[in-house]
């Protein structure tokens, strides 16, 4: 049982540090604010989520405090991106490569000159 | 299944460290200010990974108190800084 809890506590960190990393990759090369947001989901859902986890199952004594730091970062993490991409909407952070735009004839942006 | 525990927890804090040093270069030299500020939010979650890492190395439950206050020092800064930067003001 402690093999197996061990061998399941390394598939999750391995698989955390990957999605991280691959976060990571898409923070540097997408080519927008908005895009490089959705990357960044990835980071702190997928990779803080799984290490969360896998440390829950290692250390004894850390379950409720690792289930209530999930519960925080489930809760924080889409408020953040929520709040940075309506600022860059706000402050007139350009779109790349763009279709169409729902946004333009309800929120005035600025011109983004200071940002 | 020990061994490579502990070889996994190392690899795996190393290259946590690579990128919160990565992240922070973004936070510091970025395009724009706003791209600047998704670098400190993505730093601050690193930050909060890697103490994580370091409770399961030292098998210590206190760590993941100060990994709790990280996210909420990370999650009203960066709430306040998108709102400075798309209000010019906080309050």
């Amino acid at each position: 049982m402690e093999a197996v809890l061990q061998f399941i506590a390394i598939l999750l960190l391995m698989l955390g540090t990957f999605l991280s990393l691959v976060g990571l990759i898409g923070f540097i090369r997408l080519p927008d604010v908005y895009t490089r947001l959705h990357a960044t989901g990835k980071v702190s859902v997928f990779g803080l989520v799984f290490l969360l986890i896998a440390a829950s199952i290692l250390t004894p004594l850390t379950v409720w405090k690792g289930i209530l730091l999930i519960f925080f970062v489930l809760l924080a993490s889409p408020a953040v991106s929520h709040s940075i991409a309506s600022a860059a909407y706000k402050a007139g952070v350009p779109l790349a490569d763009a279709k169409r735009d729902d946004l333009k004839s309800k929120l005035s942006r600025g011109k983004g000159k200071d940002v | 299944m020990q061994t490579i525990l502990d070889t996994v927890i190392w690899v795996i804090l190393a290259l946590h460290l690579l990128m919160v040093i990565v992240a922070a270069w973004n936070a510091w030299r970025g395009e724009n200010s706003v791209m600047r500020l998704v670098g400190l939010d993505i730093a601050s979650t690193l930050t909060t990974a890697v103490l994580v890492i370091i409770s399961i190395i030292r098998q210590n439950s206190l760590f993941l108190d100060v990994a709790i206050v990280t996210t909420a020092l990370g999650y009203l800064s960066t709430v306040a800084l998108a709102k400075f930067i798309s209000d010019q003001r906080v309050f």
